[in-house]
């Protein structure tokens, strides 16, 4: 897997935890049963995506700052050739002889970042 | 929604080898099958959940959970380790008994996550599961247990 697709799993799946945060369900749950303090976790975790976010390629730093600005979910799977983002079909030639993702890529359709499930 | 209908018998292990809290992260997500690269990504995700605080929640239970791209669909773990680990847990006690689950970040027909992490936490708070839990022989025994009072 390509290191900076690596990192920016890594920043959606963190994006995916703060959003749930502010979520009243989630974060009732995560206060009654785990004692979580939903405010500062997220702020926790905020301070971690910025973070990560600047150890981003320059260029790729700049396409997710641009999503990230527009779109809750900057990086999405693909799923039988389907881009999960836009629930358009995706090419799944892949533009490397190594295999899916070996490469950052992006969807034609909706310009999110691609991650290959199968 | 029945919780037996989410575990698998090769997603059970009732004598985790781990000695650690990170260990047992680890060892609970090699139960899921995943490829080395997703354990990797799913391991630091669970950390970075745990370092806001931790899924013990007291009574030597732990349900350590994250949604993460890893996986495309809902999944689960359970884990038990006799002699318990330091796990931070709210009450400081050891924990023994951990349940993993992991959910992709958007379920797009049928939300499963928060119901199952509901459940799971429900069915953790009762004292007589707590107890058939440490006296499981069987991995079929602990599935028998989910069909028992888990319904």
């Amino acid at each position: 897997m390509h290191a900076q697709l690596e990192l920016l799993m890594e920043l959606q799946d963190l994006r995916a935890q703060s959003r749930a945060l502010a979520e009243e369900s989630t974060r009732q749950f995560e206060q009654e049963v785990f004692e979580l303090t939903p405010d500062e976790a997220r702020a926790t975790l905020d301070a971690k995506i910025d973070e990560l976010a600047d150890e981003l390629e320059p260029a790729v730093r700049t396409r997710y700052r641009t999503l990230a600005g527009s779109m809750e979910r900057v990086v999405v799977p693909v799923l039988s050739g389907v881009c999960y983002g836009c629930f358009v079909a995706t090419p799944t030639a892949w533009t490397s002889r190594s295999g899916p993702n070996t490469q950052v890529t992006t969807c034609n359709h909706c310009g999110r970042f691609l991650y290959y499930v199968d | 929604m029945k919780l037996r209908e989410f575990f698998s018998a090769d997603a059970v292990e009732l004598d985790l080898k781990a000695e650690t809290k990170d260990e047992a992260l680890k060892e609970l997500v090699s139960l899921l099958g995943l490829d080395e690269k997703s354990e990797t990504i799913l391991v630091k995700m669970l950390k970075r959940r745990e370092n806001l605080g931790s899924t013990g929640f007291g009574g030597g239970v732990a349900i350590p959970h994250c949604r993460s791209l890893v996986v495309k669909r809902l999944r689960v773990a359970f884990g038990r380790k006799p002699a318990g680990l330091a796990f931070d847990a709210l009450d400081d006690a050891p924990v023994h008994h951990m349940f993993l689950i992991v959910a992709p970040p958007l379920e797009v027909t049928n939300p499963q996550y928060l119901p199952v992490l509901g459940k799971i936490a429900q069915f953790c708070k009762d004292p007589d599961v707590i107890s058939r839990l440490s006296g499981l022989a069987t991995v079929d025994e602990f599935l028998k247990l989910l069909e028992d009072k888990a319904a």
